[in-house]
């Protein structure tokens, strides 16, 4: 067997005597149209992600030949978290790592280089492992690099199993049949963008085949629309959240993120099992609110944020709203509060380059930017990997006089906590609206500045008002996609 | 080596079905039942490994079995997320059946799924996930597999456990009636007339069957011929039954492959003899 540079004979029968058994016996392949391979030398395999299975799957269908001369696309980060696991999958595989935190690096380079050596590549052009089932939309890398190689045909791929196999966030892999679809080769010509989308209707396409076909029940909500309501203590955020999402569930599944956990269904709040992380953070709560100087408040409320934080990651997972309705929103609060306690440091610009870091987005300032030194708080979350924070898709700033919610504070009879008080409420409202003109002017974001002092039915009026256009503007959004 | 006529028939009925597997593997033969052929060699694998060696060892190939029909089902249903603990409880149930099997603990076999495992793969669920809609179906769904696949499948080792030969008249009785129905082709024929067809034409042939077999199963006569009539019936019903559910599965008859129902299909005539035929033998001749 001639196994060139890149994988040793070893690891080729390892590929063919050892992975593709325990395939086969754990999991169960087939491999539908194998003979698409036939007669090719050089090729880009592209297929759906949903798992870490695809890479032993795609490499199961690969003919004997064409092993040690293919290389997948993967994420240097991910595999680097764990030395051994990197080892292996480095000696496996082979693949072109791709550092995605690396603003300057051409991600395609790599690619290039070993196309042009020669070898094949693997990519998935949906970028990272999608929701188990879904198809996302393909970025346009594949589109650019086939532009380059337009004498290399492609391949596209559809799996089906490894969803249900070994799906994104499992703790555990399940025996359960996988399915390769493997379409016939396409040589495309065109511009990259219309390459790109071509190439996602032809997995499409596979996708709908028959071969793939499977008993489905029909839930599923996975385009949901966060929405938070934004605002200082005593606006009344939590109670238009509430009666926001009462409002909401007459039509939607909604799940309103509060100092609660609730969920609301054919507009009357049903029954829900409770989370872990929301006790913990209840208590967290609780306790910084009791702080008595805004140095003892800073780390329980930034504990408290992470904790909701992650807590919608939960509620999407385990509760499949199609409304999110958040009272604050951990990201923005993050950031607006820093106003409060770094003061003019915060201008417009820093808290957009907040958001992009805290959001953990590509066009992220990257590590060596003064923000860092100006802002160590954020250069800790970055390297604690706590900068994935959820960017709401709409928001509503309730913006009332710190008089006026000083007033309603005192009126609730509570325990008044350490920044409420006129001056402090003055600057965080400045810092919401400074956060709602950096959402609106450079992320492009849906807000509604509504005015807190008016009457709350106009006040609910106008918000569910804006929330039916921001739902026609997503649906016409989401019809032009596809 | 051989002790009796059923040992050395069991024995031959292997060899015959090795060959034809491996015929048929290596593409030199083509069999009416397509791939049906392998199932039933597993079968008699189980029983010549039983008789020659031990059951406790044999056991295991119907427990290969049950694991890969369950592993079919499970990859044709609708599992969530937050079904995997259950899903792998139900995968984890078919170890404990060929231990209860092994032991000869009747009492524990026949309560271990429906009682046990029935009770704590609802609870699975619920520590699985929070999403409440949809937990019945999924309890309903797993519960289903695992009562079809692993515990009916069951029975037919602990009918071996009571004589080798007796599972094996089942098993040829059962692969008669598939026979018929292959060449009848009656999953051509609309839901009853297939039923009362394929009972009417296998009945008189199961009957001899279980007739001629009656002095190595152990099985008196007028039992035989009861046994004679029931088989077919429970054939027909465990065939209709499982055709029912298969179309709900989205399987293409004309196209099966294993993943896509073809462990099933060649199983489905067996789920239903095998528990019904056990206790009819159970209660009467032991």
């Amino acid at each position: 067997m001639n196994a060139p540079a890149g994988k040793s004979l070893l690891c080729v029968f390892i590929h063919l005597f050892l992975l593709r058994s325990l395939l086969k016996l754990f999991f169960g392949v087939n491999i539908l149209g194998r003979e698409n391979f036939d007669d090719l030398e050089q090729f880009m395999v592209i297929s759906n992600h949903n798992s870490h299975l695809d890479i032993l799957l795609l490499f199961a269908s690969l003919p004997r030949k064409h092993i040690p001369r293919t290389r997948p696309v993967a994420a240097e980060e991910y595999f680097s978290r764990n030395r051994i696991l990197y080892k292996l999958v480095g000696y496996l595989f082979d693949p072109i790592w791709i550092v995605r935190e690396d603003k300057d690096a051409d991600p395609l380079g790599e690619m290039r280089k070993a196309l042009m050596s020669g070898q094949s590549v693997i990519i998935f052009p949906e970028g990272t492992r999608g929701e188990p089932g879904h198809i996302a939309s393909f970025k346009t890398g594949i589109g650019r690099l086939s532009e380059s190689f337009q004498d290399i045909p492609i391949i596209p791929v559809f799996l089906s199993g490894p969803e249900k196999a070994y799906p994104k966030s499992a703790w555990f892999p399940l025996p359960v049949w996988n399915e390769v679809i493997i379409g016939p080769p396409h040589v495309c010509a065109g511009d990259c963008y219309n390459i790109t989308m071509g190439l996602e209707m032809t997995i499409r396409a596979l996708a709908s085949t028959l071969a793939s076909g499977r008993h489905t029940r029909p839930v599923s909500h996975k385009n949901d629309l966060s929405l938070a309501v934004l605002g200082i203590d005593g606006s009344g955020k939590s109670t238009l959240s509430q009666e926001l999402a009462r409002s909401l569930s007459e039509k939607a599944r909604v799940c309103l993120v509060t100092d609660d956990l609730e969920l609301y269904e054919g507009g009357k709040r049903s029954e829900i099992q409770p989370l872990f992380t929301e006790k913990v953070r209840e208590a967290v709560g609780k306790y910084a609110k009791e702080a008595k100087s805004l140095k003892h408040y800073k780390i329980p409320k930034l504990t408290e944020l992470l904790l909701r934080n992650h807590l919608l990651g939960q509620v999407r997972r385990w509760y499949n709203p199609e409304i999110i309705c958040q009272d604050g929103s951990p990201l923005l609060n993050l950031t607006a509060w820093s106003t409060l306690y770094k003061g003019d440091a915060v201008d417009a610009e820093t808290c957009a380059d907040a958001i992009r870091i805290l959001a953990g987005r590509d066009d992220a300032p990257d590590r060596g930017d003064a923000i860092y030194s100006r802002f160590p708080e954020l250069d800790a979350m970055k390297r604690a990997k706590l900068t994935s924070m959820w960017m709401p898709d709409a928001v509503i700033m309730l913006d009332v006089e710190p008089e006026i919610s000083m007033d309603r504070i005192a009126s609730r009879g509570e325990r008044v906590q350490v920044h409420e008080s006129t001056e402090k409420l003055a600057r965080l409202r400045d810092g919401y609206l400074m956060v709602c003109d950096v959402l609106k002017s450079v992320f492009g974001l849906p807000v509604m500045v509504i005015d807190g002092g008016q009457d709350f039915e106009t006040v609910t009026a106008s918000a569910l008002e804006f929330i039916k256009r921001t739902e026609e503007e997503r649906a016409d959004n989401g019809n032009r996609l596809h | 080596m051989f002790h009796s006529i059923p040992q050395t028939v069991t024995f031959a009925l292997f060899l015959v079905l090795t060959v034809l597997a491996i015929l048929k593997r290596m593409g030199r033969i083509r069999l009416p039942l397509d791939s049906y052929v392998y199932y039933l060699w597993a079968f008699f694998l189980f029983f010549a490994v039983s008789d020659f060696l031990s059951l406790k060892v044999g056991i295991w190939v119907l427990g290969v079995i049950s694991f890969l029909s369950l592993r079919e089902y499970f990859s044709m249903v609708d599992i969530r997320l937050q079904d995997r603990w259950a899903v792998l409880g139900a995968y984890l149930s078919i170890p404990f059946m060929i231990h209860y099997i092994q032991i000869a603990w009747y009492g524990l076999f026949i309560i271990s799924i429906p009682v046990y495992a029935f009770l704590v793969i609802p609870f699975l669920i619920t520590l699985g996930g929070k999403e409440i809609k949809g937990s019945i179906l999924s309890t309903g769904i797993i519960d289903l597999g695992l009562f079809l696949f692993v515990y009916c499948i069951g029975h037919i080792g602990y009918l071996a456990l009571f004589a080798t030969f007796k599972a094996v008249m089942l098993i040829v009785a059962v692969a008669l009636c598939d026979i018929n129905a292959y060449i009848l082709k009656v999953y051509r024929k609309p839901p009853p007339e297939r039923f009362v067809l394929l009972y009417a034409v296998t009945t008189p042939q199961t009957l001899v069957l279980t007739w001629v077999l009656s002095p190595w199963t152990g099985i008196p006569y007028e039992h035989s011929v009861v046994l004679g009539f029931l088989i077919p019936f429970l054939v027909a019903m465990g065939r209709h039954t499982m055709d029912f559910l298969m179309a709900d599965l989205g399987v293409d008859e004309r196209n099966l492959r294993p993943g896509r129902g073809q462990v099933i299909a060649n199983l489905r005539s067996f789920l239903y003899t095998a528990p019904m035929v056990f206790h009819y033998i159970r209660y009467f001749l032991t």
